[in-house]
């Protein structure tokens, strides 16, 4: 009996292409859904003649300049930012449901997103003139109280130079709620502000720019391929820290590596678009259906389907109202929760 | 190669305060089959994961093939070590091919992925563990005995010349503990690999290794071949349990089973004074062995005779610590043992006769019976079976047994009668 069937691995990457496929067509209608209305051919063009190479295939197509104007400067910004957050949260999400061995695991649960509270709080109440670049200080410091948060996180449930899964998520849990508790002190005082603070908390890519492209996509790009180095590794921390260590895995620093890299990524999606829950939990859920639970072709899969997920719940958040808008993340709990509940009624069956 | 395949020296853990390893010092040699046995608690299996790497900070030296261990990789370790654990269950559902394809991490590089080797050497590992034709199917579809077998192929795949296993086969019913232990007795007289390996079931231990080590609170308490260490006074000191040691007949492995005895069934009370009372069992067949247990256990000063070489009683005699007078094997009882064993009968206060059967080579143990009744002992008859049914002597048993009767001999029915007589 020779090995023919035995490459079964090669078989999975082709869901990565079908998803590449649906995420460049969701591009495209996306771009061309909206109050101005464009078809889908025109912003097909339209985008086409920005892509080197294929933009020569152009030059024949007249293209109006205000419909341009709009696709590029309004309507590609954000859709590549709904893209890239959706692909940073969905990568966080596969390394902590790995790394906690818990599929119902999501990249807010060891203090992200109250980090990110508190920081975007004190940055929309205290010093919201302040700016850089076309960051606000609300985004600067939902960064840095994300990563702040998840390190403290980190450090009070690391003994003896062991991370204890359960210890962290406990310690994650527990620093959130202090967290939150100090950030509705500090709206008691601000209560005519409040309403800023609960739209930006509610999750939304209204503000995007050109410039929060040019620092997400970097970080979550380098972010990507650091950690896909590592999926090997975090197939086997999956089984036990224990096994991984009897296989060979420096499990504590692959641990670490991994959670600061899921933390940053994480951190830089929430710090552009505020809290969007569930799709840092249900994408990789998903696809662990369809590929499998082997990291190394479930990271990639989760990344481009986290990108279609939250670019098909950012179109519909501006779209299904229109001209109104609906915070994204509202869509995507009413989307998630569902589901989310669906998770939980199955591990009651079956246990994770 | 060194035929020294692990060499560990003045191992000391800790584990919160508490010294769970003791200065620990033990080398295996290349081949060997070592069970590491002790009660819960005495550190196996912080033994094992120390030597696997899987736990740190320890005080002494662990080396492998001479390399010290905190001195190479994780890795490196990996290829030289592999673990076999108790149970595993993979959070997600990955299936069979792709647990056995993780034990080929220790060679693949970080950048690189499972080359065409890897497969194929997987695939003839998992032909050798019979877990070839579940390569496709979830882990978590499979029964226990099946999952552990992946578990070892995981393992193999590792292709390490030393094989730890953390109580392999604990929880498994006995037709997998036996697969199992057979596959890991193969391995180890197949393949040249060196089996550490902790152990719940000393049975299982002693049939498959040839050396072991009893672990008590941290040290070792004992380590040599498996029939030395394996004995009825170390597993009352290591474990604190009363248990009968004995060889079995067709593996010449040695075995043990509780002590459980029938004065524990029936509840019989130990009778005040029964220190200073000696009672004289006659043997043979076996037929005195349970009468020997209850009577030692009930605190009388017992003897037995005589008995040949071989029969069961005299291996109950022995094991129970008895003073007997034996005869060789198959031979008619010598005037000379008769004589020793009438010394016994004259120290004796009461002289019990258990239902043995009788042939020309044993009738004098039926005369002595009858003499310590002229002497004016005590003697006390487990009417068992009919006389002549076991008389095999052409009748001369059967008359003699009734002059004992006629003597004023007390007949009993049952052995638990006999306390109450003597």
């Amino acid at each position: 009996m020779e090995k023919k069937q035995y490459l079964p691995k090669r078989k999975t990457y082709k869901y990565i292409i079908i998803l590449l496929f649906v995420l460049i067509a969701a591009i495209v209608v996306s771009a061309s859904l909206g109050s101005a209305d464009l078809s889908i051919k025109e912003t097909s063009i339209i985008i086409a003649s920005h892509i080197p190479v294929i933009k020569n295939l152009t030059i024949n197509q007249t293209i109006d300049p205000l419909s341009e104007r709009i696709i590029t400067q309004i309507r590609l910004p954000r859709i590549f930012l709904a893209v890239f957050a959706g692909i940073a949260l969905a990568c966080a999400g596969v390394i902590y449901q790995g790394i906690f061995r818990n599929p119902l695991a999501d990249p807010y649960i060891i203090g992200v997103s109250a980090g990110a509270s508190l920081g975007a709080t004190v940055g929309l109440l205290f010093i919201s003139g302040m700016r850089l670049l076309s960051f606000s200080a609300a985004n600067i410091l939902a960064f840095a109280g994300a990563l702040g948060v998840t390190f403290f996180v980190y450090n009070i449930s690391r003994i003896r130079n062991r991370i204890s899964v359960v210890t962290l998520l406990l310690a994650g849990v527990a620093i959130s709620a202090l967290i939150s508790s100090i950030n509705s002190f500090i709206l008691i005082f601000k209560t005519q502000d409040m309403a800023k603070v609960i739209f930006w908390l509610m999750g939304g890519l209204t503000s995007a720019s050109w410039w929060h492209l040019y620092t997400i996509v970097p970080v979550v790009i380098s972010v990507f391929i650091v950690s896909s180095f590592f999926m090997k590794d975090l197939n086997l921390i999956s089984l036990s820290d224990q096994r991984a260590s009897q296989l060979g895995v420096q499990t504590e620093k692959v641990k670490v590596i991994l959670l600061v890299l899921a933390s940053i990524i994480a951190a830089s999606a929430v710090s552009v678009s505020g809290i969007i829950g569930f799709i840092g939990l249900i994408t990789p859920h998903i696809m662990r259906l369809i590929v499998g639970p082997d990291h190394k072709v479930l990271l990639p899969a989760s990344a481009v389907a986290g990108g279609i997920v939250l670019l098909f719940s950012d179109t519909l958040a501006r779209t299904v109202l229109e001209p109104r808008e609906i915070p994204v993340g509202i869509i995507t709990s009413i989307i998630g929760v569902p589901f989310f509940i669906y998770l939980l009624l199955r591990s009651k069956r079956k246990v994770f | 190669m060194p035929d020294e395949i692990l060499k560990i020296s003045n191992l000391s853990f800790a584990y919160n305060g508490t010294k769970v390893i003791d200065n620990i010092n033990f080398s295996a040699e290349r081949g060997s089959f070592i069970s590491v046995l002790g009660p819960n608690g005495s550190g196996k299996s912080t033994l094992i994961n120390l030597i696997s790497n899987a736990l740190k900070g320890y005080e002494g030296n662990i080396s492998v093939f001479g390399r010290d261990i905190k001195k190479m990789n994780s890795r490196d370790i990996a290829r030289l070590i592999a673990v076999v654990p108790q149970y595993s269950n993979p959070g997600f559902d990955f299936t069979v091919e792709e647990l056995v394809l993780m034990g080929r991490f220790p060679y693949i590089s970080r950048f690189g992925s499972e080359t065409i080797q890897d497969f194929n050497f997987c695939a003839k590992i998992m032909k050798k563990t019979g877990v070839f034709s579940l390569a496709k199917k979830k882990f978590n579809e499979l029964s226990g005995g099946e999952k552990q077998r992946v578990i070892i192929a995981q393992a193999l795949a590792q292709d390490s010349p030393l094989l730890l296993l953390d109580e392999p086969t604990s929880h498994l019913d006995i037709n997998f503990q036996i697969e199992l232990m057979d596959l890991f007795y193969t391995l180890n007289r197949k393949e040249d690999k060196t089996i550490i390996g902790v152990f719940h079931d000393l049975n299982l231990a002693a049939n498959y290794s040839s050396t072991a080590m009893l672990l008590k609170q941290g040290c070792i308490y004992s380590a040599g071949k498996v029939e030395k260490i394996i004995t009825r006074d170390s597993i009352q000191e290591v474990f604190h349990s009363d248990v009968f040691v004995a060889k079995n007949p067709v593996t010449q492995k040695v075995y043990i089973s509780p002590a459980f005895s029938i004065i524990k069934e029936n509840d019989l009370p130990v009778p005040e004074g029964s220190g200073n009372i000696r009672v004289h069992v006659i043997g043979g067949g076996g037929a005195a062995s349970p009468l020997l247990d209850m009577l030692t256990r009930m605190g009388y000063k017992v003897t037995c005779g005589v008995i040949n070489n071989f029969d069961s009683d005299l291996d109950t005699a022995s094991m129970l610590g008895i003073t007997y007078v034996s005869e060789a094997p198959f031979s008619p009882i010598s005037f000379y043992s008769q004589n020793k064993n009438m010394e016994l009968i004259r120290a004796s206060d009461a002289v019990i006769l258990p239902p043995v059967a009788f042939g020309n080579g044993n009738f004098s143990n039926l005369v002595s019976v009858k003499e310590a009744l002229e002497l004016g002992k005590k003697v006390i008859i487990v009417n068992g079976s009919d006389i002549t049914k076991r008389d095999y002597t052409g009748g001369k048993a059967a008359k003699i047994y009734e002059k004992l009767l006629d003597k004023g001999a007390i007949v009993v029915e049952s052995i638990f009668r006999v306390p109450e007589k003597i």
